[in-house]
């Protein structure tokens, strides 16, 4: 036999086992390929003005290639060892290890290159309908076109090619270091052998647990008012990324063992198919697979929570913005708003008007805060607010020595929290006026050039307002102390009133405000965002999907002598699956958990900085996330279905 | 009474052009409390005869009575279930579960009949104890030596108490020592327990154990030699001269 014909053969023999590796590789390309199409795009070019579309997209593709290398390493890495028997027999038939090098190259060559050409092909092919999908979330209008560009080819093959030699430089340093009798004994010397739980394990294991509980609970305490100055605020950012890291460490190196061996001491020797096939499995792998498995779950956290809390963005892009601008269209002067209310009415628009006179005071609120709040640049003495009178707010009415506060941002208020009630000291220019704070109300009354970026809006008696209008402090007031609202009555008529906005030509073009245009800005930056997240984080999942099951096909066929022995002595396909069944379900199931469990309390410690709605997209994100991870741990139990089979 | 019944099994290997027969038409009976062995050369069948005789391998053709049910004709799922509660074995490369105990290995076969937890226990004590391996429950496989886990290879082939044994070469990995002093469990355990044990190999001493050795030559049963009366030492020079006259070979010893 020549060596072609032994390459195309093992090609043949191999592809069964390689499939999923393919396919990873072929939607890496693909994914690589369509975004650096879309970096060369004009199309992103017209869009670059509003949002940095390009250079996005570009950071991104430069992080997917880091992704897809670290995968096509570690993959390549299981494979070299997998064949490590059959290196050994080409060696000991007197092949040369150059020769044996060029077998593998040749091999892994037509496998890679002819992956790259499909996912290539691909890719362009499905550049439009990611573009489609860009387009559609940031909202932008745009007819999104088939384009190719022979840069972006370049670019794609070039990377590629690159990532190839040095995975083949690492199966060169492999093929060189062995010797034939370290290849035939190399998978068992890589699996650590069935050792006795020791003592030392256990307290690993409990100490693993202690961490991560502690990380857990400094980040529900992060932004709880605990920790107020900004250092403080980064320390112990880093405590809890270190003890819950090295928690999850310790808890696969330590905890899992010691938890599967507790069970099994219970059992006293008396174990059911079930625990046979994952329990006793499981203890001894975990502990090998332990740094493999805690950057998957880390690296799962990080993709989860990224995504969550930019779905969070994008989907609470509506409510941030009615919390900064609570009416349709916002005016500081009754010259413009007339002029848009004139086009309304002439339209046949029904709208509502809001006019309300603000004014900013310096208010002293140290009083009535929780904790004094370090290392911001601010004086709560003299906090700088909006006063409003309550004659312009609907169903407030306060005594002359009372206030209330409303439309506080829930960030802020996470640093800055207020108490329930207390004093605070309004000042004029010539005097301060003590009053009663009533409490904190949620609605925000006028835009945000008026609160400082979500400061709470002041409401006092008209009588304290007027003493307020005749001595403000100068210095502090904004070019406009009115504001004017006009809500649309019929929501189906937002998007006409506001191309009428678009068009009138207003006198303080710069302060008014269409809040249609902040929700669409918003999308657009945040959809950008999200897309980018979104991609990477998928093309993370798949590839930390394919290690985990490339690690269990070797487990699978290692255990395989196994699966003889338990269906010779009685135990039928069934039995053995129920068991594999239950064993993956920890396999995949205990990173997909534990990185669950990361990002809840990673996006629950900050989440209010990112958007308005916590559940709903963070259960969304993790359902999903969820579902296509699952479809690993069922490809591998179909695997270990065949093998099962053929195992008698 | 008999136990187990075969008629003219036949089996073959490869498709109609590859055709390699095996085995050519075999007859065997045995009776319930039995200590037979199997033996002949290497290539003889013996193995592959232990095989479909345990339900392991089909038979192309023939019947296989075991305690009156015909296991031919049975099902894939059947067969399990017919093995799990009547069949147990003993493998030449002790075919223990490596991330198994000791005792885990032992019960594996009580776990598939829902056996109680405490009649599971009493099972084991006992068996551990005529066996002496009652300390190494808790010790792993790779931390025991060859006799030692093939005393628990037979204990895990004894613990549910099945009509049939079917050991394939036993023996064949151990040390002069240990392979006799597992035989002398193996006949203790036949004599006590009257279970019925089927043991092929190529060992004579071994086969000097048993009350039958029944000699395969080419697929086919070429003669059968019976214990009776005799003592070990006279059976073995029997087994000797059977086997020299088969293969052609004087043995030397």
């Amino acid at each position: 036999m020549s060596i072609n014909q032994l390459i195309f053969r093992s090609l043949k023999k191999n592809i069964k086992s390689y499939y999923l590796y393919v396919f990873a590789l072929i939607f890496s390309v693909a994914l690589y390929f369509s975004f650096v199409t879309l970096q060369y795009d004009p199309a992103m070019d017209a869009t670059k003005g509003t949002i940095k579309g390009g250079a996005a997209i570009r950071t991104a593709s430069i992080l997917l290639i880091a992704i897809v290398g670290i995968f096509l390493f570690y993959a390549n890495n299981i494979f070299i060892k997998r064949r490590s028997k059959e290196i050994g027999l080409f060696q000991l038939i007197g092949m040369t290890k150059g020769k044996i090098f060029r077998i593998i190259s040749t091999e892994n060559m037509m496998l890679y290159f002819g992956s790259l050409a499909i996912g290539t092909f691909l890719g362009f092919a499905v550049s439009k309908l990611i573009k489609l999908i860009l387009f559609k979330i940031t909202g932008i209008d745009q007819v999104a076109s088939l384009t190719f560009s022979g840069q972006a080819l370049i670019q794609t093959v070039l990377v590629f090619a690159a990532v190839y030699v040095f995975i083949m430089m690492m199966n060169y340093l492999f093929i060189k270091r062995q010797t034939i009798l370290s290849l035939f004994s190399v998978t068992s010397s890589s699996e650590e052998k069935v050792k006795k739980v020791s003592i030392l394990e256990i307290i690993f294991g409990i100490f693993g647990l202690a961490l991560i509980v502690v990380g857990y609970y400094l980040s529900s305490k992060l932004f709880g008012g605990d920790f107020s100055e900004m250092n403080e605020l980064f320390a112990v950012m880093i405590i809890i990324l270190a003890s819950v890291i090295i928690g999850t460490y310790l808890f696969y190196k330590g905890s899992v063992t010691f938890v599967a061996n507790l069970i099994r001491k219970k059992k006293n020797g008396y174990l059911s198919i079930n625990e046979v096939l994952s329990l006793s499995s499981i203890m001894f792998r975990m502990k090998t697979n332990a740094m493999l498995l805690t950057i998957i779950t880390t690296v799962s956290a990080l993709a989860i929570s990224l995504l969550a809390l930019s779905y969070i963005s994008y989907y609470s892009a509506e409510k941030t913005a009615i919390d900064s601008v609570p009416a349709n269209f916002a005016f500081t002067n009754t010259k413009d708003s007339d002029l848009f209310a004139e086009k309304l009415t002439e339209k046949n628009i029904d709208y509502k008007e809001t006019t309300i006179p603000v004014l900013q005071a310096e208010v002293d609120i140290s009083k009535v805060l929780v904790s004094q709040p370090e290392g911001f640049n601010l004086d709560p003495s003299k906090t700088s607010l909006a006063v409003v009178s309550d004659k312009h707010v609907k169903g407030v009415n306060v005594k002359k020595d009372e206030t209330l506060f409303t439309g506080y941002n829930d960030a802020l208020a996470k640093f800055m929290a207020l108490k329930d009630s207390g004093e605070v000291e309004l000042k004029t220019n010539k005097e301060s006026i003590s009053l009663h704070y009533l409490g904190l109300d949620s609605p925000t009354i006028v835009s945000y050039l008026f609160t400082s970026g979500g400061m709470p809006t002041v409401i006092v008696d008209e009588t304290v307002f007027a003493k307020l209008a005749k001595n403000p402090e100068k210095d502090i007031q904004r070019t406009t102390s009115l504001y004017i609202g006009i809500d649309i009555q019929d929501d189906a008529q937002v998007k006409k009133a506001n191309v009428l906005f678009a068009d009138l030509d207003f006198q303080d073009k710069d302060l008014n405000i269409s809040r249609l245009d902040m929700i669409d800005s918003n999308k657009a930056n945040m959809g950008l965002t999200m897309f980018i997240v979104g991609f990477l984080g998928l093309t993370f999942l798949i590839t930390s999907g394919c290690i985990l099951y490339f690690k269990q096909m070797g487990e699978g066929e290692e255990e395989k002598h196994n699966y003889t022995i338990l269906r010779k002595l009685g135990f039928t396909q069934g039995d053995l699956l129920k068991g594999i069944q239950g064993k993956q379900l920890f396999n995949f199931g205990i990173p997909l958990v534990v990185g669950l469990l990361h990002s809840y309390f990673a996006v629950q410690s900050g989440w209010f900085f990112f958007g308005t709605e916590l559940w709903t997209p963070m259960i969304i994100v993790m359902v999903l996330y969820t579902i296509l991870y699952s479809i690993f741990g069922v490809l591998s139990v179909v695997y270990y279905k065949k093998l099962i089979k053929s195992a008698l | 009474m008999t136990i187990l019944q075969a008629n003219k099994i036949h089996k073959s290997y490869g498709n109609k052009f590859t055709k390699q027969e095996v085995l050519k038409g075999i007859d065997l009976t045995i009776q319930k409390g039995e200590f037979v062995s199997i033996m002949g050369a290497s290539g003889s069948g013996k193995t592959t005869l232990l095989n479909v005789l345990s339900s392991i391998d089909k038979a192309s053709s023939g019947s296989i009575l075991i305690e009156g049910n015909e296991i031919t004709g049975m099902k894939e799922k059947q067969l399990a279930a017919f093995r799990k509660t009547n069949l147990g074995f003993i493998f030449q490369e002790y075919n223990l579960l490596d991330t198994l105990t000791v005792k885990e290995n032992i019960l594996l076969p009580l776990s598939i009949s829902n056996t109680a937890k405490e009649v599971a226990q009493q099972k084991f004590n006992e068996l551990a104890s005529e066996l002496g391996i009652e300390q190494l429950k808790d010790k792993y496989p790779n931390e025991i030596s060859g006799g030692q886990k093939q005393r628990t290879s037979a204990a895990r082939a004894f613990i549910h108490e099945p009509s049939i044994i079917f050991a394939d070469e036993p023996t064949g990995a151990l040390d002069s020592k240990s392979a006799s002093d597992l035989l002398n469990k193996l006949s203790h355990l036949n004599k006590n327990r009257k279970s019925t044990i089927i043991m092929v190999t190529h060992d004579p001493v071994a086969a000097s154990f048993t009350s039958r050795v029944v000699f395969i030559k080419d697929g086919q049963i070429y003669t059968q030699l019976n214990k009776g009366e005799q003592s070990r030492q006279d059976f073995f020079q029997d087994i000797m001269k059977t086997q020299g006259i088969l293969s052609g070979v004087q043995y030397e010893h």
